[in-house]
């Protein structure tokens, strides 16, 4: 396995219902990001399909692996690179049944997917009314590095990353579509699950504007001690590429020992609470 | 949450920089050729104007000062026309008086003593000047309406309010006399009291029997879910002056929406047909 492997953080705007367009423009940022050496590249979270989509989400959602994530899977193999993407998930067994989902695709096909946990449905958010939530933590061991998937809003809930990161992650991938009024949350949060979990945080946030949502772009990396590595422009389309040396995390975690310190008894004690809520 | 004037304070470069981003990508995802907009000489519709001339050039935006004979104000073409010479923005005027007649002449019940709806007339006649407009230019409305009259439903269904984007109407209307000085509205017409011009010596303050620094505050308490309760303890108004509010802002949800169809099919538009507004 790779100790260091260069990132790209593809924060693209994408073109609402237009599959064909948008799977070009992935094309052409993961073309750019082979130009300099990367290992993995991530776009944001339903960039297939941009986020707004309301009722269209059934014409447009595709099961996985499917026509979409074959389409990647053919580049990945061509460019030798790891990609992750999100896109509405038609389940197998059903007609519409669906999952906001990140799709893992490496140089020898498809890796894996992890479908969002939490789906907001308050404020402008309408997800649970389309989207059947995800129920799988996933960690995928792949030849650069233990990678862990989330997606946007589960971002706030703690036991996210902490079980991802149970389950192995050195590297936590969180897509996401966050409009520019919950930014602030967002800055915050990507450098508290990094360094409550002593672990790489990459955060690829959509840009561009939806029915007058506008997506703040700011795609970041963090550090297992929550330092901000890179980040994206705001707002505007931008390709980062960075680094991540997985030999940082020793020291990290020696100097932050929250795994070490771990007490699982609260855990039952939380689950207890939180069913009394 | 402590109510004071601080709630309603904004980061207004962020503010400018996200409704002129709103603004430009609209009319491109649309392509229109720009904007038409009613300039009034008022602040919301001055802060508009300017704003939008700001997101994509002046020269693709045109202000249309559509005044008439009962409500005209040499003060508020030439306020206007300030504002359009320091944007860069065209105007045009379109003087609406034939056209009112011609409705009063029409319509075999009208009656001139009852001022809002005559007043609601000249607000629709306006309208269709702007979309006739925007039409034959393939340009796009962009309407004024500010949050607080908006909220309390104080504008004329499907006249003032038309449009095809309201760039301001998620502030308030102290929020948007900050905007306006902000972005280089003279202070003089930033803080000039606001007026529907329905009809003459029309002050929104007035009519709606409240200042708007006491109305935004007490709109952004029950924004936030603050009951009247609270929001009277708050800021020191007595409840039910602020019951009135809530009850003026619950009433009219209806000028704010699509009419209401029975359920009867599958889908029913507005309201569980959900499509995104546009193709892109």
């Amino acid at each position: 396995m790779k100790k260091k492997i260069k990132l790209a953080l593809a924060q693209i705007s994408s073109k609402r219902e237009d599959k064909k367009e948008n799977l070009r423009k992935i094309e052409e940022f993961i073309i750019k990001a082979k130009e300099q050496g990367v290992d993995l590249v991530i776009f944001p979270e339903l960039s297939l399909t941009g986020y707004v989509l309301h009722d269209q989400v059934y014409e447009l959602a595709e099961v996985v692996p499917g026509p979409s994530t074959k389409r990647i899977e053919e580049l990945a193999k061509r460019t030798g690179m790891h990609i992750i993407f999100g896109m509405p998930e038609l389940s197998e067994k059903t007609e519409a049944t669906i999952f906001n989902t990140a799709v893992f695709i490496g140089p020898t096909g498809f890796i894996g997917k992890f479908r969002k946990m939490y789906l907001p449905t308050h404020s402008v958010f309408e997800e649970k009314r389309y989207f059947r939530p995800g129920y799988q933590i996933v960690a995928f061991n792949t030849a650069i590095g233990n990678i862990g998937l989330i997606i946007c809003y589960d971002l706030f809930f703690p036991e996210v990353c902490r079980l991802t990161r149970l389950k192995g992650a050195e590297l936590i991938v969180c897509i996401s579509a966050s409009p520019a009024i919950r930014k602030d949350y967002f800055e915050i949060l990507t450098a508290a699950r990094a360094l409550e979990n002593t672990v790489f945080l990459v955060y690829v946030n959509l840009s561009g504007v939806e029915e007058g949502l506008q997506f703040w772009g700011g795609s970041r990396l963090v550090s297992p001690t929550g330092d901000l590595m890179a980040k994206a422009k705001y707002d505007e389309e931008d390709l980062v590429i960075c680094e991540v040396d997985y030999s940082d995390m020793r020291p990290a975690e020696a100097f932050i020992p929250t795994l070490r310190d771990l007490r699982p008894e609260l855990f039952d004690e939380l689950k207890r609470q939180s069913e009394t809520l | 949450m402590k109510l004071t004037t601080s709630v309603l304070e904004l980061d207004l470069s962020e503010v400018e920089k996200r409704i002129k981003r709103f603004i430009k990508e609209y009319v491109e995802n649309a392509g229109a050729a720009g904007i038409v907009l009613g300039l009034s000489g008022g602040i919301d519709s001055a802060t508009t104007a300017a704003i939008s001339s700001l997101a994509i050039g002046g020269k693709g935006v045109i202000g249309l000062m559509l005044p008439e004979e009962e409500t005209y104000s040499f003060k508020d073409i030439e306020d206007a026309k300030i504002v359009a010479k320091k944007f860069g923005l065209k105007t045009k005027i379109c003087d609406i008086t034939p056209v009112l007649e011609g409705f009063y002449k029409t319509i075999p019940i009208f009656d001139k003593a009852d001022k809002l709806c005559k007043g609601n007339i000249k607000a629709r006649t306006r309208m269709i000047c702007l979309y006739y407009y925007a039409n034959k230019l393939n340009k796009i409305v962009c309407g004024s309406s500010d949050k607080s009259e908006t909220m309390m439903g104080y504008f004329t269904k499907w006249g003032d309010v038309a449009a095809d984007i309201s760039p301001l109407m998620d502030l308030y209307k102290t929020q948007v006399r900050a905007l306006a000085k902000h972005i280089g509205i003279p202070t003089e017409l930033a803080e000039k009291p606001s007026t529907p011009a329905l009809w003459p010596n029309q002050f929104a303050e007035t009519e709606l029997g409240i200042k708007y620094e006491t109305l935004d505050l007490i709109l952004y308490g029950l924004e936030r879910f603050m009951t009247t309760e609270e929001i009277a303890q708050q800021i020191g108004v007595k409840k039910p002056l602020i019951e009135k509010v809530k009850d003026r802002w619950l009433s009219t949800e209806h000028k704010r929406r699509l009419p209401l169809a029975p359920k009867i099919e599958y889908r029913t538009v507005g309201t569980d047909f959900r499509l995104p507004r546009h193709k892109y």
